[in-house]
């Protein structure tokens, strides 16, 4: 992010040549998104000023759809908050969760491979089998979860069906398929010279301590990224809650309406489209807002070990 | 993350503690067995976890349909059913569905790969004007819920011409996609700049650069990106729903969904096939790996 | 280090070409993919495509079986069948009408016709309907036929429809001294043969009686309290809190009273996805359910298990065994080439003929009443599926259909959730339809 230090007049040939091979790279993305995204970005943009109903409507209207979200929406609010309660826990649970999968499954001991292999299932293991075994594991009375907590004297939720425990168990649920995040780690991790463990084991440093000083600092950058992207990922959570709840009922009490969800019904089952697409301009604006405060935080404690381009 | 101020406040502190802790250095060999134990233990104990499920649903497409429907359920089958695998096959093209899927991810993967690992470079190791504007338009993709963008999406391909061919599925997955370009920009970055300053002493153009040195350097990440394609075509469902018009032309997502209908759901035979459409990706998985473990460390040289 | 630049341009030249290579393949196969289309079949035969999500099994063999003899009885249309998921068939149709490039046949939900015609996403078909020397309306249940009328004009035919019934175990009313042949008619008996039904050891209920919202909603319910009215009248007007609607949330807040949240939770929970079934299993004494659950049973249960199949019982006695119904339509969408052929196939499709052998098969109750009469009578059913046809055909006479109001189409996740709040023990029945009904008339005005 340094490179705006460049003064942007009176360019040297080199740096032509430099700027000219950066578009070089770049470019495809820009043809992609030019060709792609652009259009259809566009179109939800004015469309969210429209009545936009798909077929035979879209006229102007204004803000009249943002007025009706603030003002007249129940919905709205509710979906909202559930939503930015489950990204307040899922995305700092799940790095953190992530993380510690990736550096247990980081040795070299015999059968690794077919514990990373049954640790990444859940995250492609997904939809009814999945459902089910959560159903019952969160079982109010018989459960294993409930079960468990009983052993230790505390006796356990109604999960699933209280509308105070649907989000916990939800946040639970992804927690459990952290799979596709540790891959990542995992890939990170393997760069990390094995020596830098071996002089400091030499040098007497505990496990945790070389963790907290060799691993951890090398894994920034990708703890950044799964930050960043698992936030605007938790923001749009829709099919869990869209199949966990039975023909999308969005749990008891509505509390599984998330705001994807909301939008989901706004669109597809009250096709007011321009409504949904007025809906999703304000989760990009909450979401820009969060992404650029992240960028913004990150020169702080992400290291790269580029050197002064990074 | 939550919170980076003490993070970065213990980072100061340095190696001061393992000093304190020599005197634990004799009892290290037994430490380790203790740690290997525990290791294990853990490791076990998560796997039968997440192993569930997936006994669930191999055991549940090896019952009939009157046993899935009995309570309490059984956790292995009573009759064995093996040939509701050979019903899954014959209840509708199987393998030609396996074909096309295969078809798709292929191109995909490579897309994906390709695409991102280059348009990543240029990202990362590159200064140009307007590059951090250009990369907040890469973030903002990722923004903008998926099916606001999709019927005018879907109204751009029918323009086009795709829409009943592959191509709205291929396409753009060879123009980067905005998760994985941001991924590949941060294995980058921890890629140390005099490697490259070195090669352009020598000579070499970025392009050189990074078919040569850069994508060797981050085989591990392009590994991930390969395998979660893989997983994300593979699994798409979608995508194909929307533009594959021919039952010809349908892969093995759409043809799962046979089994499902307003009234029943032939739980067997979905879990059958949801098993064989399992398998491939956790092979992969499987055997992937091999190739992490010859990834190479970024301040040296190679090692594999 | 040697640079070879011919090789870091050919690199170049694959990534970049990739694209334009595969833009050309699959050129070809776009070209192929509409040819099959176009010469399918001799030159100038209409050709068509009807879009469905029936599979496999008995409802595909019997839609391809029928569509086979209309293509062959005449020379002018052909019909190509293709299959779409259910339920994301209807976001693929809506994506393929808004883009200008659906098929020409469609089976839609029945409830959302109005809503469809309104939006211009179904095709008109009055002309046709008046060109016809048949009474083309008669074929159909009344209720089916209200539902494809947008402003006075029809733009679906009515395909087939489903009923709620109660389905109890015979065996186990014999075993607790009730008559098996007199199954409970009003929701006083609904209790009483629950009671007799339920089996308690201890502070485990081992097997409930009955309990009204499983498979069922409470909306079911309070309809059939409420005169068959649902939570929008006729003129879509709001009737959510209306006496008999509380009072029959009331009546189900008592049933979930009498055997504890614990002990419906935990039922909910091993149940709920549909996969293990209670009532095969025994461990419940009757169910409310749409009648389609039959060929459930017909497949999955053992032999001998003994059920029957009655009316919902009614509120009081004669207030009405009011139920609710569903069902498909055949709808031709917005932008489709050529709704007159279409809608000739559709005519076909809703004969009584071919209405009867799709059910034969199926076991679906069809649109057309004479197809379901014939079937009420016919020598190649069992007898019990002849009883499943007689008790459809009885039970239509008191089914509601209940299309999605104009005026507020999502309004459902508003009166969901103040049940659940009644469920929860948080607000009375009269509270929780008071604020539903609020909220309801606030998302109408909102679509003003």
């Amino acid at each position: 992010m340094a490179a705006k230090a460049v003064t942007k007049r009176k360019w040297t040939k080199k740096q032509k040549k430099e700027a000219l091979w950066g578009l070089f790279f770049v470019s495809p993305f820009i043809i992609g998104f030019a060709v792609f995204m652009l259009g259809p970005m566009l179109f939800s943009f004015y469309g969210s000023f429209t009545n936009y109903n798909l077929t035979s409507k879209m006229d102007f209207i204004g803000l009249a759809n943002f007025k009706r979200m603030f003002t007249q929406d129940e919905l709205f609010w509710t979906s909202l908050y559930n939503t930015a309660y489950y990204v307040a826990f899922n995305v700092p649970l799940t790095a953190i969760g992530s993380v510690l999968l990736a550096v247990l499954l980081n040795q070299r001991i015999r059968g690794i491979r077919v514990f990373r292999t049954i640790f990444y299932l859940p995250a492609i293991l997904s939809g009814v089998a999945v459902y089910v075994l959560w159903m019952q594991l969160l079982s109010p009375s018989t459960g294993l979860v409930n079960t468990v907590l009983s052993w230790v004297g505390i006796s356990g939720p109604a999960w699933l069906f209280d509308p105070n425990w649907t989000k916990p168990a939800l946040i639970l649920m992804k927690l459990w398929s952290v799979g596709g995040a540790m891959l990542l780690y995992l890939a990170t991790l393997q760069n990390v010279p094995q020596q830098l463990y071996e002089s400091a084991e030499i040098d007497g440093a505990s496990p945790f301590g070389q963790f907290r000083h060799i691993t951890l600092p090398m894994i920034t950058p990708i703890i950044f990224y799964d930050v960043v992207t698992s936030t605007i990922g938790a923001f749009q959570i829709f099919q869990e809650a869209y199949v966990m709840t039975e023909s999308g009922t969005a749990g008891p009490a509505n509390s599984l309406l998330f705001y994807n969800f909301h939008m989901w019904n706004k669109a597809f089952v009250a096709y007011d489209m321009g409504y949904a697409m007025a809906m999703s301009m304000i989760l990009f604006v909450i979401v820009l807002i969060l992404t650029f405060i992240n960028l913004k935080l990150a020169p702080r404690w992400v290291h790269y070990g580029g050197g002064e381009n990074a | 993350m939550i919170d980076t101020s003490t993070q970065s406040k213990e980072k100061t502190r340095s190696f001061e503690e393992p000093v304190a802790k020599t005197k634990y250095f004799k009892s290290r060999k037994r430490q380790k067995k203790i740690g290997k134990f525990i290791t294990y233990f853990l490791l076990i104990l998560i796997s039968i976890v997440l192993m569930t499920p997936l006994v669930w649903m191999v055991s549940t497409s090896l019952k009939p349909m009157e046993e899935i429907v009995q309570f309490p359920p059984t956790l292995f089958p009573e009759t064995f059913q093996w040939e509701n695998y050979t019903r899954t096959i014959e209840a509708f093209p199987f393998f030609k569905y396996a074909r096309n899927t295969l078809f798709i991810t292929f191109f995909v993967v490579l897309g994906n790969v390709v695409s991102n690992s280059f348009i990543a470079y240029g990202f990362a190791k590159i200064s140009f004007p307007g590059k951090n504007l250009l990369f907040g338009l890469v973030l903002s993709t990722m923004m903008v819920p998926g099916f606001v963008t999709m019927i005018p999406q879907y109204i751009l391909f029918t323009q086009l011409g795709w829409v009943g061919t592959y191509l709205p599925l291929i396409v753009p997955s060879f123009f980067g996609s905005a998760f994985n370009i941001f991924l590949m920009r941060q294995f980058y970055m921890s890629i140390n700049d005099e490697l490259i300053e070195a090669a352009h002493m020598d000579g070499a153009n970025h392009l050189y650069i990074w078919s040569r040195l850069m994508i060797p350097l981050t085989k591990p990440a392009l590994i991930t990106i390969g395998i979660q394609s893989f997983n994300g075509a593979w699994n798409d469902f979608l995508g194909p729903l929307l533009y594959i018009h021919e039952e010809e032309m349908y892969t093995l997502q759409i043809g799962l969904q046979i089994f499902q209908n307003q009234s029943t759901t032939q739980w067997n035979y979905l879990m059958a096939g949801a098993t064989m459409v399992l398998l491939p990706t956790v092979l992969l998985f499987f055997f992937a790996q091999k190739y992490f473990i010859e990834g190479m460390d970024l301040t040296g040289g190679t090692k594999g | 280090m040697k640079i070879k630049k011919w090789k870091s341009w050919l690199s170049l030249g694959i990534t970049g070409s990739a694209a334009l290579i595969l833009a050309a393949c699959g050129g070809g196969e776009a070209a192929d993919g509409t040819d099959t289309g176009g010469d399918a079949a001799s030159g100038d035969k209409i050709h068509l495509e009807m879009w469905s999500f029936w599979g496999e099994g008995a409802r595909r063999d019997a839609i391809e079986a029928a569509l086979d003899e209309y293509n062959s009885s005449q020379d002018e249309i052909e019909v190509e069948y293709v299959y779409q998921p259910w339920g994301d068939i209807w976001t693929k149709s809506l994506a393929a009408i808004a883009a200008g490039n659906p098929p020409d046949i469609i089976v839609q939900d029945i409830n959302s016709v109005r809503q469809r015609a309104d939006a211009e996403q179904a095709t008109n078909i009055q002309q046709y309907l008046d060109q016809e020397e048949e009474d083309i309306q008669s074929r159909f249940y009344p209720q089916l036929w209200d539902t494809v009328i947008h402003e006075g004009e029809a733009y679906a035919l009515p395909f087939n429809t489903d009923t709620q019934v109660l389905f109890y175990n015979k065996d186990m009313f014999e075993e607790v001294g009730l008559d098996p042949e007199t199954p409970p008619a009003t929701w006083t008996e609904l209790e009483e043969a629950a009671r007799a039904l339920d089996v308690k050891n201890g502070d485990n209920w081992e097997r409930i009686g009955f309990y009204p919202r499983w498979s069922i909603g409470a909306d079911v319910w309070a309809l059939n309290a409420d005169g068959g009215t649902s939570w929008f009248d006729e003129e879509d007007n709001v009737k959510v809190n209306t006496p008999n609607k509380v009072a029959a949330l009331e009546w189900m807040l008592e049933w979930q009273d009498y055997y504890g949240s614990d002990t419906i939770n935990r039922y909910e929970a091993e149940f709920g996805q549909g996969i293990a079934d209670p009532f095969i299993s025994g461990l419940v004494g009757m169910r409310g359910q749409n009648i389609n659950y039959y060929l459930s049973l017909r497949d999955n249960a053992p032999e001998d298990f003994n059920f029957g199949v009655a009316p919902l019982p009614e509120y009081e006695e004669g207030s009405g065994n009011w139920s609710w119904g569903g069902g498909f339509v055949l709808e031709i969408p917005q932008g489709a080439e050529n709704p007159e052929a279409s809608y000739e196939v559709m005519k076909y499709l809703t004969s009584t003929e071919v209405q009867e052998q799709f059910g034969m098969d199926s076991f679906d109750i069809m649109a057309n009443q004479e197809a379901n009469e014939n079937l009420m009578e016919h020598p190649d059913l069992t007898e019990k599926g002849r009883e499943m046809y007689q008790m459809a055909h009885k039970n239509l006479e008191n089914t509601v259909i209940t299309p999605v109001p104009l005026t507020a189409p999502d309004f459902n996740p508003l009166i969901n959730g103040q049940i659940d709040e009644a469920f929860l023990g948080n607000k009375s029945a009269k509270e929780a339809l008071d604020e539903a009904q609020a909220s309801v008339e606030n998302l109408v005005e909102q679509h003003q």
